[in-house]
């Protein structure tokens, strides 16, 4: 049995032309689980809360105090709070997925040989990539919506002194840079641990990975954590007027 | 391109997770957070009622205790007095009865007396006229047997005598 590493996912079958790969079926079925452990809370809601209820309680809780404590005011929270929570539910479910026992034995069988019908979600890049997206869109969209689209693009392009067009161009390249690190912070992460994993895995199958394995769990939760917070942070960032802009708008 | 492809990144697939992913969003959110937090407002909120009106009734309690000892203390003081002016009034009303019982009492005894006056006068009156009516009796007898002239005389001499 060799050792076989791939940056993209394996293809189980085409639904008619669309591709389904294993990352995004198992993304689907993590939705599913989602959806439906969603509306079991919802269904079961008692004043007395049960064992599961007070577990969702406590995370909805203390995530969306958490996310005003960043994003400040009660509005920002609420338009914030959706997207950023089902972000690190989802980026942890999907991690700690990966640790459901013998379900990377399951296979599927294809001309070009067996193909795993589970894989780490976020060890794809695509999921990632998508959800990066949404987060630099909206990072955008928002930025401009407090700025001004003038002057949102004053911020990166400006000819005033040579420092500030500089600083401009800086501040373009960082925009980019975030969602490159966000994105590759938590694909890397994720991809590495499943590489490493297998390897430790293919070397010395019995004792030797729990290690690797425990740091993976460690890594699955706190790059969950950590998607989602910078997530928030740049968008309330965005969202935030600087002091020195309210003075020079009032200079001018 | 060269990079999207070593990635396995699709466009297909992209949009499928971008959908897919918003429909978890909104359904996590419309479901599941919404109602939850509302939820746990809601209880929030209860309890917060819930301890006020605790915290209102004890205090309403303690006020009531203050009342309730206050309204005791003066029922107590009130009675007190009730219970001196009773004791005064008994007095007073023990000593007019007791005035009013001598008094009659005297009033009795006076008019017995003057009853008895009267009828130890009539019964003086009845015995001297019973003795008078005896001596002239005796008299006229002793007089019908031994009187003499010289004793008669010696006698009317006496009589005048005595009546002098």
């Amino acid at each position: 049995m060799g050792l076989e590493i791939k940056l993209a996912p394996d293809i189980l079958f085409y639904l008619g032309g669309f591709p389904v790969t294993n990352t995004f079926f198992w993304s689907l079925v993590l939705s599913l689980f989602l959806i439906g452990l969603t509306f079991f809370i919802r269904k079961n809601l008692k004043l007395v809360p049960g064992r599961l209820q007070n577990i969702a309680e406590l995370l909805l809780e203390s995530g969306y105090s958490f996310v005003k404590s960043i994003a400040g005011t009660e509005k920002k929270t609420r338009r914030i709070f959706p997207l950023v929570f089902t972000m690190f539910l989802f980026i942890l479910v999907a991690n700690l997925a990966t640790y459901i026992p013998g379900q990377s034995a399951i296979t599927l069988a294809r001309q070009e040989g067996p193909v795993s019908v589970f894989r780490a979600v976020m060890s794809d890049y695509s999921m990632v990539f998508v959800m990066t997206v949404i987060t630099f869109l909206i990072t955008q969209i928002v930025a401009i919506m407090v700025h001004g689209p003038f002057g949102y693009l004053g911020k990166f392009i400006n000819f005033k002194n040579p420092l500030q067009f500089f600083l401009g161009l800086m501040d373009l390249i960082g925009e980019l840079a975030k969602v490159i690190s966000l994105s590759f912070r938590l694909f890397g992460n994720i991809f590495a641990g499943e590489v490493l994993g297998a390897v430790m895995l293919f070397l010395a199958p019995f004792f030797i990975p729990l290690p690797f394995m425990f740091l993976g769990l460690l890594t699955a939760v706190v790059q969950a954590f950590v998607f989602a917070v910078l997530t928030l942070v740049f968008i309330t960032m965005a969202s935030e007027i600087e002091e020195n802009e309210i003075t020079e708008s009032a200079s001018i | 391109m060269e990079l999207f492809n070593a990635l396995g990144l699709n466009v297909k697939i992209l949009l499928a997770q971008l959908i897919n992913f918003a429909v978890l969003v909104f359904v996590l959110w419309r479901f599941g957070y919404k109602p939850v937090l509302k939820f746990l407002d809601d209880r929030r909120e209860k309890i917060e009622k819930g301890v006020e009106d605790a915290r209102r009734a004890s205090e309403k309690l303690e006020e009531m205790e203050q009342r309730e000892a206050e309204l005791v203390k003066a029922a107590k003081r009130e009675a007190a007095k009730i219970l001196e002016e009773a004791k005064k009034q008994g007095e007073t009303n023990r000593q007019k009865i007791v005035d009013k019982a001598k008094e009659e009492i005297g009033q009795i005894i006076n008019q017995e007396k003057a009853k008895m006056e009267v009828e130890k006068g009539e019964t003086l009156k009845e015995i001297k006229k019973e003795v008078g009516d005896l001596v002239i009796l005796s008299l006229k007898k002793v007089l019908e047997e031994k009187m003499t002239d010289k004793k008669d005389e010696e006698l009317i001499k006496k009589i005048v005598k005595s009546l002098k």
